[in-house]
C-alpha cells in the first residue's frame, strides 16, 4: 500500500525537499489568480504617477511653468514604476508585491527558498518576452503547458510563484443535522479506512454544505459499494438517493465519523 | 481522547508561537536576536510534528496547516542574503564588468547587431534623405525633427523636457525588450537591435538633413554614453540566453539555460544599472539649459568614463 505522502498527487501542488528531510507542499498559483494580483499593482502604480503627474501640474501652474526638473523627477519615478517596483517590492519583502500579499501570493525560488535580487529582475525583466504579442499571451500559454505555472521569467530565473495557506487549526468536521447517537452506533465503530480513503472522506465531508443534496448523493454512490461490501451490516437499506437525512452521502459521513471517533459538535479550540 | 487531540493539545502552543514570530517581521533579521534563535528552534520541532501527523495518519486539516506553517517558515529561515549597499558596491565595482568581460562576445555580436544598421541607415538618408520615409512613417520624422528645431541652450525650460519623460520611458523600454525576447532563442534580440538601430539611424539622419543636426547631438551625447552601451549590453545578454537555448552542452533545453541564469542577471543588472543612471542624465542633464559646448565636454568624459570602467574595473592584479 502507497502511504499519501509518497504519492505524486495530479494536483496543483509543488514538493519541496527541507534540509531537515521533511516534504513540504505548496500549493501552486495559477494564471486568474496572478492577473487579480498584477490589476492591483497596476492600480497601485497608475495611482503613484497620477498623484505625482497632479502635483507637478498643480506646482506648475502656481509657478507658471512646467520646469525640466519636474518633467526629470516625473520621468525618473515612471522608469521606476515600470522597471523597478515589482523587482524592488519581491527582493525586499521576500516575494511579495502589495496586489501579491492581497491575494496571499508569494515567488519562492523552486526549493522553497526566498528569492534574491537577481532572481527578482530576471524573472520580471522577461515580462517583456511574457508579455508578446500583446497582454501576456505567451506567458499565458508557457503556464499553461508547465505543471508549476511557470512563466518564462519563472523559468528563467527558477522561480514560481506559491499560495500562501493560512489555514486555521482544529476546525472540526461538522454534519448538519448532527449526527444523533442512534446513527453513530448504528456504524461499525473501527472500520478500517485507508490514509487514501479517509483523506477523501474527509475532504468529501467538509464540502457536503457546499454540495447540492442530490449532487453529494451522486458523488457518494460512486463510491459507496467500496465501503458497503466491506460492511454489509451497516449498509443495508440505504436508498440511492433520499432526504439529506438517510441518502449515502450521510451515510459515508456517519462512516466517517464513527471510524475516526471525532464528535463533530465538539467546540473550535482556536 | 483520540490520539490526535493530545497531540495538538500538546504542541498547539508552539504552533502558535512560532506563528506570531512569523507574521510579526516581514524579515527575519529585522526580529530580536533571541526571536531568531527561537524560530529557528520551533521551526525543527514543527519538522518533526509534520512528519508524525503524516505518518499516523492525521486529518488532512492539521496536516495543510502544520505545511503552510512549516512552509512560510522554511522560507524566511533559509533567507536570502538581505541587500545592502556593501554588496552593491561589489556588484558594480567587481561583479558586473567582470561577468560582462567572460562573456563579451555576446556583447561584440550584440554592438554590431546594433551599430552597423545604425550606421548605414544614417549614412543612407544622408545621401538619399527619401531614405528615411521608406521606412519610417512621414509624421513621426516630422515629429522628431520638430522636436529639435529648437535648441535648447540658454533656457530654463521647455517642450522638450516633456519629451525627455517620454524618452526615458522608451528607451529603457528599448533596452529591456532587447534583452527579454532574446529567450525565443536569440530571435527578438536579433530583431530589436536591428530593428532599433535601424529606427535610431533613420531618425538621426532625418534630423541632421532637416538642419538640426547640432540640437539633437547635443541633446543625446550626455546620456548615450550610457543608453546605447546598456542597450547593447542588454541585447547581448538576450542573445547569450538564445544561445543557452540552442547549444545545450548535453543539458536539457531549460537546464542550459538556468545554467546560465547568474551571469546574465549579473550582466543584465549592470545594464539595469547604467539605464538607470541615463535615465537620470536624460531627465534632468539632456534638456538642460547648459551651453552645448559644455554638454560637448561632459559627453567625451561619459564616454571614456563607460569604456574604461568595462574594460577595466574589476581586473585581478597579475602577480
Amino acid at each position: 500500500m502507497v502511504t499519501p505522502s509518497t504519492v505524486e498527487r495530479l494536483d496543483t501542488i509543488a514538493s519541496v525537499d527541507s534540509p531537515e528531510q521533511v516534504r513540504f507542499e505548496y500549493r501552486v498559483a495559477g494564471p486568474a489568480r496572478r492577473a487579480l494580483a498584477y490589476v492591483i499593482d497596476l492600480l497601485i502604480k497608475a495611482a503613484v504617477l497620477i498623484v505625482l503627474g497632479g502635483l507637478l501640474v498643480v506646482g506648475g501652474v502656481k509657478y507658471d511653468q512646467l520646469t525640466g526638473w519636474s518633467m526629470g523627477v516625473y520621468a525618473v519615478v515612471a522608469f521606476a514604476m515600470e522597471w523597478g517596483y515589482n523587482v524592488l517590492f519581491e527582493s525586499l519583502t521576500s516575494g511579495r508585491t502589495p496586489g501579491k500579499r492581497v491575494l496571499r501570493l508569494r515567488v519562492v525560488k523552486e526549493g522553497g527558498h526566498p528569492i534574491g535580487f537577481i532572481d527578482a529582475l530576471l524573472r520580471n525583466l522577461l515580462r517583456a518576452a511574457d508579455f508578446l504579442p500583446s497582454g501576456y499571451a505567451l506567458g499565458v500559454v508557457v503556464m499553461g503547458l508547465d505543471p508549476r505555472f511557470r512563466r518564462l521569467g519563472d523559468l528563467m530565473a527558477g522561480t514560481m510563484v506559491v499560495v500562501e495557506e493560512h489555514s486555521h487549526l482544529g476546525a472540526a468536521v461538522r454534519l448538519s443535522p448532527p449526527p444523533t447517537p442512534q446513527e453513530l452506533a448504528a456504524m461499525p465503530s473501527a472500520a478500517r479506512l485507508e490514509p487514501a480513503e479517509r483523506e477523501a472522506l474527509d475532504l468529501f465531508v467538509r464540502r457536503l454544505d457546499r454540495l447540492g443534496p442530490a449532487r453529494a448523493d451522486e458523488l457518494a454512490g460512486l463510491v459507496l459499494p467500496r465501503f458497503a461490501d466491506r460492511l454489509p451490516a451497516a449498509a443495508t437499506g440505504i436508498p440511492s438517493s433520499g432526504s439529506p437525512r438517510t441518502g449515502p452521502a450521510r451515510w459515508l459521513a456517519l462512516l466517517y465519523l464513527r471510524a475516526t471517533e471525532r464528535r463533530p459538535t465538539a467546540p473550535r479550540s482556536d | 481522547m483520540h490520539p490526535q487531540d493530545h497531540f495538538v493539545a500538546a504542541r498547539k502552543a508552539d504552533w502558535q508561537l512560532l506563528d506570531v514570530l512569523l507574521t510579526q517581521a516581514p524579515a527575519l533579521h529585522r526580529l530580536a536576536p533571541a526571536s531568531i534563535s527561537r524560530a529557528g528552534a520551533l521551526y525543527r520541532s514543527l519538522c518533526s510534528d509534520l512528519m508524525r501527523a503524516r505518518s499516523a495518519g492525521y486529518d488532512t486539516e492539521l496536516l495543510a496547516y502544520l505545511d503552510g506553517l512549516a512552509a512560510r517558515a522554511h522560507n524566511m529561515l533559509y533567507g536570502a542574503r538581505p541587500l545592502s549597499l556593501r554588496s552593491l558596491g561589489g556588484f558594480v565595482a567587481h561583479a558586473f564588468p567582470r561577468a560582462l568581460r567572460a562573456n563579451g562576445r555576446f556583447f561584440a555580436i550584440a554592438t554590431l547587431l546594433f551599430v552597423v544598421p545604425l550606421v548605414l541607415s544614417l549614412v543612407a538618408t544622408l545621401v538619399h534623405p527619401e531614405f528615411a520615409p521608406a521606412v519610417l512613417p512621414q509624421e513621426a520624422l516630422d515629429a522628431s525633427a520638430e522636436s529639435y528645431a529648437e535648441g535648447l541652450e540658454g533656457r530654463e525650460s521647455g517642450s522638450d523636457a516633456t519629451m525627455a519623460g517620454f524618452y526615458v520611458y522608451n528607451n529603457v523600454g528599448i533596452a529591456f525588450r532587447c534583452f527579454a525576447t532574446g529567450v525565443l532563442f536569440g530571435l527578438g534580440s536579433m530583431f530589436f537591435l536591428v530593428y532599433n538601430g535601424v529606427v535610431i539611424g533613420t531618425v538621426l539622419g532625418w534630423v541632421i538633413v532637416q538642419g538640426h543636426g547640432t540640437n539633437i547631438l547635443t541633446f543625446v551625447c550626455g546620456h548615450g554614453a550610457f543608453e546605447l552601451t546598456a542597450i547593447c549590453i542588454a541585447g547581448g545578454a538576450g542573445l547569450q540566453m538564445g544561445y543557452a537555448l540552442v547549444r545545450t552542452e548535453g543539458r536539457t533545453r531549460l537546464g542550459s539555460l538556468r545554467a546560465q541564469a547568474p551571469a546574465v542577471g549579473t550582466i543584465v543588472g549592470g545594464a539595469a544599472i547604467m539605464l538607470a543612471i541615463a535615465a537620470a542624465i536624460e531627465g534632468f542633464w539632456s534638456p538642460s539649459g547648459v551651453p552645448a559646448p559644455v554638454k560637448w565636454t561632459v559627453a567625451g568624459g561619459l564616454w571614456l568614463l563607460v569604456i574604461a570602467y568595462l574594460a577595466l574595473a574589476g581586473r585581478r592584479r597579475v602577480p
